[in-house]
């Protein structure tokens, strides 16, 4: 039994190996970030319902966190308006916190479920905050149902061991 | 020389801000140079304070909105649009608060533009929630600098204010010594001062407006809510607190990377999943697939149509690329079109209206016009049904990309519109890129996918010919301007779709009157059915269906017509029981592909036979002549084929070359269904039920197209 130790950006440069899932942003709401929590049927197969609505339901519920409107975001503006902004050299805002502890969670969120399934979310706010994208490890998707997005018929390289050919 | 490589240094551009930035700290320095010290005397030394922190604002505002990243969206990455850009539409409508808006196709970004986000061409970049370029600061203001830029004019209509007053009010208690330097020189700053004012305050007074209405300048310039309602709006309150108490936006660009390591290990884990579900993923060519997944037919379009939602939709595969011949394609196909179409993302869910379950119904309707690839033989009144049925199959409304409005596939009305009047003219182009009979419906589909709904991605550069000609060919009424226009559900459009062009919607209505006059052609056509976009895939998997039963019922004659959906089944072949997912799939511009209705066509109707003499049917029965306004795809496929014992290869060659059509030849046959004479209801055959309408006898117009097949279209 290998362990693979897949690097994120790894992952990501090897595009030919990774099959991508867009998740994208839900605008009916107007402008605030939130994404669809709809099931994109690509992943049918790859991880649980649940546990996908539960990913980007948590990542909007953060989202919705750093674009509030309240007295604390309030304050930081007007505090960084007496300071003529040179607070923004020494502290970071609300919402640039709120996005570190987005990544953490994504983090997190590979590690114990994408992972294992190998897929991996990325932090949409490489991409402008457009769009998540779910990379799809097509070789270790061979035990999975043959007709998985990934498509690749060569994905189905067998069992975990199919991973290691990164 | 600077300017060889990469960005030419333009001085030119920097004359504006220089200009500001001198009159702005030059004024204001020789106002405490010369004015503030007798103030101070003569009035308080407050007033220089007060002065001081103002300017000290008005700079600090004035740097940030200089300096400061607008929210320029990075370039997206090569993986987020796998295809062509030529080949997605052009615009992508979706559903905020009730209104439609489009997002537009940024070619050099390459990506659809978030809702109020746009280029700016002086920095050739998208901007988040783009304001405008402001030349006096040169740079864009977007929505992370538009707090600051706001507040710039607001502190600088203060700062000219004051320094007006306390310069005034310095000349009149010096007014015996006005020729005094000091006196001078404050004369010339209020002059200065007063000069600048008036524009000043303009502006700040159109922004106070355009925030507490929250809108852009972008929007209140180009009119977009004109009349209309603002989605973006929450209210005065609501509107000024977000500009002004937010927290600032982060920037996308220059973000630290951190590489990251994730441990894999084995054993994956994998949620169970049925056979069903699984062969779902195949969408179109996996014609094997799909001949042993009817079942999932309906799951299949379902998914199908979710993910037709890709992030910049590529387009419908189906192109010329794939038309390489039934050979390649077949062995092409499978793997392009399910890796292409599985790598769509889920269409935005309010962007179109999906149907599920057409599968089950799609799949009995059109037992009688199953055996697509009777189509190919010729089977031209078979085929128009066929087409027709699975043109309206629901699953083409799930066309995320598309503008949900009333139109449910561009290429329906677009297409429809198309293959009548340039079947001549294309078949003989058609022929040349390839070979294989298809050609006008190729050519079609191509046209139909450029002029889906929105033209593709590649026409955006040009001038949307493919529209214009629709335009020509409908009435060239309304204006495809869908921007602000409210999303009421349109009465007879089941989809949300809306195209840009309105003649997508023309097309709609001109098939709705054609219904009407839709009349089986011959004895063993079904009863006619009004064709409509939503029915059609239902109509062509019931041909389908209705092949196959007669297929197994009586032996199948080569020269047998009685299969209207052969033509449509043809093209639609797909489709075939629970095609519906694969057209709605196609609906997505970037892939419809008809896959789903190969495995209906798997019962292998040999009926195709007599090619030649089914040429000009389109799609009439064989007794009645060619009437049918066949779909030219069908036709195509139909009089190349010339093999009247027409298998299950054949069929399944058919469908290979349907599916990469997919949405093209989808739409085109959709569109063929709804525009053309219900000619296609006729093509069903005899036996079963005739779930699609018989082209209609009456104001028909035969054109001819290629390898001899006429179609004729209801006028």
């Amino acid at each position: 039994m290998a362990t693979e130790v897949h690097n994120l950006q790894e992952l990501r440069r090897s595009a030919s190996l990774a099959t991508k899932i867009f998740i994208q942003r839900d605008y009916s709401d107007g402008t605030i970030c939130q994404f669809q929590t709809k099931f994109p049927p690509e992943l049918d197969g790859r991880i649980e319902r649940q546990l996908f609505e539960e990913t980007v339901k948590t990542l909007n519920g953060f989202y919705a966190e750093a674009e509030k409107i309240g007295g604390s975001s309030y304050l930081e503006g007007c505090l960084a308006c007496a300071t003529a902004y040179f607070i923004f050299l020494c502290m970071e805002t609300h919402y640039e916190k709120v996005l570190k502890k987005i990544t953490r969670y994504i983090q997190e969120q590979n590690e114990k479920i994408f992972a294992p399934r190998g897929l991996l979310l990325t932090d949409p706010v490489e991409r402008g905050m457009r769009v998540v994208s779910i990379y799809e490890d097509r070789c270790s998707s061979g035990s999975s149902s043959s007709g998985s997005s990934s498509s690749a018929s060569g994905s189905s390289s067998g069992g975990g061991g199919g991973a290691g050919s990164r | 020389m600077p300017a060889e490589s990469g960005k030419r240094f333009k001085p030119s551009k920097y004359v504006p801000v220089s200009a500001a930035a001198i009159f702005l700290v030059g004024a204001t320095t020789l106002f405490f140079a010369f004015t503030c010290p007798g103030l101070s005397r003569y009035v308080s030394p407050a007033v220089p304070i007060y002065n001081a922190i103002v300017f000290l604002f008005v700079l600090a505002n004035f740097s940030m909105a200089t300096f400061m990243d607008p929210g320029i969206f990075p370039r997206a990455e090569e993986d987020e649009d796998k295809e062509d850009d030529f080949r997605a539409p052009l615009y992508k409508t979706v559903e905020i608060k009730g209104i439609q808006v489009r997002m537009k196709w940024c070619a050099t970004c390459r990506f659809y533009r978030p809702p109020r986000c746009s280029h700016c061409s002086v920095c050739d970049n998208c901007v988040e929630e783009f304001d405008h370029h402001c030349p006096w600061v040169n740079n864009c203001i977007g929505r992370r600098n538009y707090r600051y830029f706001f507040l710039f004019l607001l502190s600088l209509t203060v700062h000219i204010m004051g320094v007006f007053g306390f310069g005034l009010l310095y000349v009149l208690s010096h007014v015996e010594e006005l020729s005094g330097v000091c006196t001078a020189v404050t004369m010339a700053v209020m002059c200065v001062a007063g000069l600048f004012f008036i524009p000043v305050a303009g502006l700040t007074g159109f922004h106070v407006v355009l925030v507490a209405r929250g809108r852009t300048t972008n929007e209140q310039v180009t009119g977009k809510f004109r009349g209309g309602v603002n989605p973006f709006t929450n209210g005065c309150c609501n509107n000024v607190s977000r500009v002004l108490c937010s927290s600032p936006a982060p920037r996308y660009l220059g973000r630290p990377k951190k590489e990251k390591t994730i441990v894999i290990r084995p054993p994956f884990l994998r949620p169970e999943v049925s056979d069903g579900q699984i062969t779902v993923k195949i969408m179109d060519n996996g014609i094997q697939g799909e001949l042993r997944r009817t079942k999932s037919k309906g799951s299949l379009e379902i998914t199908e149509s979710q993910s037709a939602d890709a992030e910049p939709p590529p387009p419908p595969k189906p192109d010329l690329s794939r038309y390489t011949g039934l050979r390649t394609h077949l062995n092409l196909a499978a793997n392009e079109d399910s890796s292409l179409l599985s790598k769509d993302s889920p269409p935005t869910p309010t962007m179109y209206k999906y149907r599920p379950g057409y599968s089950s119904s799609s799949t009995s309707a059109a037992m009688p016009h199953s055996s697509s690839a009777k189509l190919s033989r010729g089977d031209s009144l078979k085929e128009p049904t066929s087409i027709a049925e699975s043109s309206r199959h629901p699953s083409y409304r799930s066309e995320p990309s598309l503008e949900p409005e009333s139109f449910r596939s561009p290429t329906f009305g677009k297409s429809f519109h198309f293959d009548p009047l340039s079947s001549g003219s294309r078949s003989s182009s058609l022929k040349s890129a390839q070979g294989t009979g298809f050609e006008l419906g190729q050519l079609q589909s191509i046209r139909s996918e450029g002029t889906t709904s929105t033209s593709y991605k590649s026409l955006a550069n040009q001038t949307r010919n493919g529209s214009l000609s629709y335009d020509s060919l409908l009435t060239p009424s309304d204006s495809p301007d869908f921007e602000s226009v409210q999303a009421g559900p349109e009465p007879d459009t089941p989809l949300g779709y809306t195209s840009p062009f309105l003649s997508a919607r023309l097309a709609q209505q001109r098939e709705a009157e054609r219904h009407p006059h839709l009349v089986p052609t011959g004895p063993a056509h079904q009863e006619p059915s009004p064709v409509r976009y939503d029915n059609l895939s239902r109509h062509i998997v019931a041909s389908l269906q209705e092949r196959e039963k007669l297929l197994r019922q009586s032996p199948p004659l080569p020269g047998r017509e009685e299969e209207p959906g052969l033509g449509d089944s043809g093209i639609q072949s797909t489709p075939g029981s629970g095609h519906a997912p694969r057209t709605s799939s196609s609906s997505d511009d970037s892939k419809r592909s008809p896959l789903g209705k190969t495995p209906l066509g798997r019962p292998a109707v040999p009926r195709f036979g007599k090619p030649d003499g089914l040429r000009g049917r389109g799609l009439g029965s064989p007794e009645s002549g060619p009437t049918a306004p066949y779909l030219g795809r069908s036709m195509s496929y139909s009089s190349q084929k010339a093999q009247p014992g027409v298998s299950e290869t054949e069929e399944v060659a058919l469908q290979p070359l349907l599916t990469p059509k997919d949405e093209v030849q989808l739409k085109t046959a959709y569109s063929k269904s709804n525009g053309q004479p219900k000619s296609i209801g006729s093509a069903s055959p005899g036996p079963g039920q005739p779930p699609l309408s018989s082209p209609t006898r009456g104001g028909v117009k035969k054109v001819s197209g290629v390898g001899g097949t006429t179609y004729e279209i209801s006028v």
